[in-house]
C-alpha cells in the first residue's frame, strides 16, 4: 500500500506527452505570439475602440478550427472547437469566412501535395479569385466555430450556467472538445450593470444583477468550467486611453521603442516610466475580474502610415510585463509583425 | 424577471417545498438563481429528507435557464443566415455604395458622424428614397423636423430618367413606403422601438427594410452627464435594442451623430467614448463647401481599414 503510494504514476516523459496532447500550446499569430499560451490561461486583449481586437480573436479562432493536416496539405491548426460568446453583438461572420478561405488557399499554395485545382491567388481580389478552395474543409472548419450572442448580463449568466452542458454536448457531437473560449467584449454591459442597484428593492439578503455580483458570478462560473474543460480563454475589453496619455504622449511613447527619441519624448517617457503604476488606459472592471486575468496585452492604433491602405497597431504586454512593443498589421490574410 | 412561484403551473417540480428550500438560500427569482453557486446549492440539499426532489427541482430550473439565452449556432449557420437574409441596401449614391462594397447592410447598425451641414440628413433622405423605391418599407424617426417630402421629391426626380407622369408615380410609391415619426426624447424612442418590435413579431407590419434615426445623438445627449450611470445605461440599452432589432428582423439601421466642440478648437462626435463600441460601422462625413465635394471616411468597420475614404458629390 505504502509502496504504491511512493511509486511514480508516470515518467516525466509520459507526463510531458500527456500534458502536451491534452493541453497543447495554441499556435497564435501576432500580437499573441510572444508568450506561449495554453489551456487554463485567461488572456485579456485591451485597447481603445477600434484597435483590431475582434480581428485578433478571429485569427486565433482560425488557427484552432483548422486541422493540422488535411489531404496531405499542412494547415498547422489544432482541429478543436472554438466557442465565441459575443457580448458586443456585432460579430461579422463574413470576416471569418473570408479569412478562413484565404488561409486555406494560402496553405495550398505553400503545401507539398497539390491536390486541388489551381488557385488564382491574385491579390486583386476579383470575384473568381478564390472560387477554388476546398469547400469540404471550409465547411467542417466553420462547423467547429460555435457562436452565441448575449444582449444583456442576464443572458450572459444564463449562457455560462448552462455552458458545461453545452460543452459536453458539442464534444460528443464533434468527437473533439472546445479548446478556445472567447468573450468579446467583457465590458459590454458595464453601464447597464452599473446602473442597477446592488440590492433589489424591498430585500436585504438578495443580490441583483449589479456590476459586482455579475463579475463575481462570471469569474466563479468560468473557473468552475475550466476545471472540467481545460480551455484557453481569450477576452477583449474596450477601454479609452487615459486623458493625460492622449495622442501626443502615445506618439512619444511609441517613439521610445523605435529609437527616434526627441528631447521632448525622452522627458515624456521618463515621466511615464517614473510613475509607479503606469496605466495606459482607464480601468473599469471590478478587481475580481482583473485578478482573474492571467495575461494582458494592450493594443492601440499607431499613427505609423508606412502602408497606405493598412493601419498599423501597437501591442504591448502588460501582464507579464515585457519591455517591448510590437508593431503589427492585420487583414484577412492574417496578422504580421511590421519591422 | 420571473419569480419561481410563477413557474409552478408550467413546471410542477417547482412546488412550494422546493420554493421554501430556495427561499432559505435567499433565492426567490430566476435571477437569484443565476447569481447563486449551484454546486453549493446541490450540496446543501443533502441535509433535507426529500433531497431527490430538490435536486430534480434544481435541474428543472437549469433547463428553464437554458431557454433564456440566445440559441447556439455554428459558423456555417451564421454564414447561411448572412448570405440569405442580410442584403446590402443602396444609399442612393453610387460612389458610396461602391465604396461600402454594396451599401448599408441589413443586420448592421451604421452610424453617420459629421458636423452640421456635412450632408448627414441628405444621405438619410437619399437612402430612404432609394430603399423605398425598390426594396420596401422604411421607418424614419425624425428628432429635428428634418424630414421633408419636398426634398424626397427632388431626390426622386434627380435619380430617375422617367417621364413626368412616371416620376409622379415613383414619388407616390416612395412616400407610401416611408413612415415618418417625430421623436423628441429618448423615452418616446424606447416606446417606438418596442412597438416596432412587437408589430414585427406579430407580423402586423410588412417587412421593414430600413430604420433611420436622424439624429440619435440629439435624443441621447440630454440624458448624459451629471456623473450618474443611468444616462449611459439608457444609451447602451438603446444600442443593444437596435442591434437586436437589426439582427432578428434583417433591418438595416442608420443613425446620425452630430459633432460638438472638443479641445483646442477641434470638434468631436456628440456621442463619445462609450458609444464608440456600439455601432457595426461608423462613417465620418465632411464637406468642402467651396468645391462642393463631400467626403466619407471609415472610423470603424468590421473589415474595411480605418481611414479609407471616398469623395463624392451630393445633390
Amino acid at each position: 500500500m505504502a509502496r504504491q503510494w511512493i511509486e511514480g504514476d508516470e515518467t516525466a516523459k509520459e507526463f510531458l506527452t500527456r500534458v502536451l496532447t491534452e493541453r497543447p500550446f495554441v499556435p497564435l499569430l501576432p500580437p499573441l505570439h510572444r508568450i506561449p499560451l495554453r489551456a487554463g490561461n485567461v488572456v485579456e486583449i485591451v485597447g481603445p475602440s477600434p484597435s483590431s481586437k475582434t480581428r485578433i480573436l478571429i485569427q486565433a479562432a482560425i488557427n484552432c478550427i483548422l486541422p493540422k493536416e488535411w489531404k496531405g496539405v499542412n494547415y498547422g491548426g489544432l482541429e478543436r472547437l472554438v466557442m465565441f460568446v459575443d457580448l458586443d453583438c456585432r460579430f461579422d461572420v463574413l470576416s471569418l469566412s473570408r479569412s478562413l478561405k484565404k488561409r486555406i488557399v494560402r496553405a495550398n499554395g505553400n503545401g507539398v501535395g497539390h491536390k486541388l485545382n489551381k488557385v488564382d491567388d491574385s491579390p486583386s481580389g476579383s470575384k473568381d479569385a478564390h472560387a477554388e478552395y476546398d469547400k469540404e474543409l471550409f465547411s467542417v472548419s466553420m462547423r467547429r466555430f460555435l457562436y452565441i450572442r448575449c444582449y444583456d448580463s442576464f443572458e450572459f449568466l444564463a449562457t455560462l450556467k448552462t455552458l458545461q452542458l453545452q460543452l459536453q454536448k458539442e464534444k460528443e457531437a464533434h468527437g473533439t472538445g472546445v479548446y478556445l473560449l472567447m468573450i468579446d467584449s467583457i465590458g459590454a454591459f458595464y453601464w447597464m450593470d452599473r446602473a442597477s442597484p446592488s440590492i433589489p428593492p424591498g430585500s436585504t439578503n438578495r443580490r441583483s444583477l449589479s456590476l459586482q455580483s455579475v463579475s463575481d458570478t462570471v469569474v466563479q462560473e468560468i473557473q468552475k468550467i475550466l476545471v472540467v474543460h481545460p480551455m484557453l480563454v481569450l477576452t477583449t475589453k474596450a477601454a479609452s486611453l487615459q486623458e493625460k496619455f492622449t495622442t501626443r504622449d502615445v506618439i512619444s511613447h511609441s517613439n521610445r521603442n523605435t529609437g527616434q527619441l526627441s528631447v521632448e519624448s525622452i522627458l515624456d517617457s521618463r515621466t511615464i516610466r517614473n510613475s509607479a503604476n503606469v496605466q495606459l488606459y482607464r480601468e473599469y472592471m471590478p478587481s475580481v475580474w482583473q485578478s482573474f486575468v492571467s495575461h494582458r496585452v494592450f493594443v492601440r492604433p499607431s499613427d505609423d502610415t508606412k502602408y497606405e491602405k493598412q493601419p498599423i497597431y501597437l501591442a504591448e504586454w502588460l501582464l507579464p510585463s515585457l519591455n517591448l512593443s510590437d508593431k503589427f498589421t492585420i487583414n484577412d490574410d492574417g496578422s504580421y509583425i511590421v519591422p | 424577471m420571473p419569480l419561481l412561484s410563477s413557474l409552478e403551473c408550467d413546471y410542477p417540480l417547482i412546488n412550494s417545498d422546493f420554493r421554501n428550500f430556495c427561499a432559505s438560500h435567499a433565492i426567490i427569482s430566476v435571477e437569484d438563481f443565476l447569481l447563486h453557486d449551484l454546486y453549493a446549492l446541490l450540496t446543501s440539499t443533502e441535509q433535507h429528507h426529500n433531497f431527490k426532489r430538490l435536486k430534480e427541482g434544481i435541474t428543472q430550473v437549469l433547463t428553464i435557464i437554458n431557454k433564456k439565452h440566445q440559441p447556439w449556432l455554428d459558423g456555417q449557420d451564421l454564414l447561411d443566415d448572412a448570405l440569405q437574409n442580410k442584403h446590402f441596401l443602396p444609399t442612393g449614391c453610387r460612389s458610396i455604395d461602391a465604396f461600402l462594397h454594396g451599401g448599408l447592410r441589413e443586420g448592421y447598425l451604421t452610424e453617420l458622424v459629421g458636423t452640421s451641414s456635412s450632408g448627414k440628413t441628405q444621405i438619410c433622405l437619399q437612402a430612404a428614397s432609394a430603399v423605398a423605391k425598390s426594396w420596401g418599407k422604411v421607418v424614419f424617426l425624425d428628432s429635428g423636423n428634418s424630414f421633408s417630402p419636398k426634398r424626397v421629391a427632388q431626390i426622386v426626380n434627380q435619380t430617375s430618367d422617367l417621364s413626368a407622369y412616371e416620376v409622379d408615380e415613383a414619388f407616390q410609391q416612395v412616400m407610401n413606403n416611408i413612415v415618418c415619426l417625430s421623436v423628441f426624447d429618448i423615452f418616446t424612442l424606447f416606446e417606438v422601438i418596442h412597438q416596432l418590435k412587437h408589430n414585427l413579431r406579430s407580423q402586423l407590419d410588412q417587412h421593414i427594410r430600413m430604420l433611420i434615426i436622424d439624429s440619435i445623438s440629439s435624443l441621447i445627449t440630454p440624458i448624459l452627464g451629471g456623473g450618474g450611470a443611468h444616462g449611459h445605461a439608457l444609451m447602451v440599452s438603446v444600442g443593444f435594442l437596435l442591434k437586436r432589432l437589426a439582427h432578428e428582423h434583417d433591418i438595416s439601421i442608420l443613425v446620425t451623430n452630430h459633432m460638438v466642440a472638443g479641445e483646442r478648437g477641434t470638434s468631436k462626435p456628440a456621442l463619445g467614448e462609450s458609444w464608440r463600441s456600439i455601432p457595426h460601422v461608423r462613417l465620418l462625413l465632411s464637406r468642402d463647401h467651396i468645391r462642393n465635394i463631400s467626403c466619407m471616411s471609415i472610423l470603424r468597420h468590421p473589415h474595411m481599414a480605418t481611414g479609407d475614404r471616398v469623395e463624392f458629390e451630393l445633390q
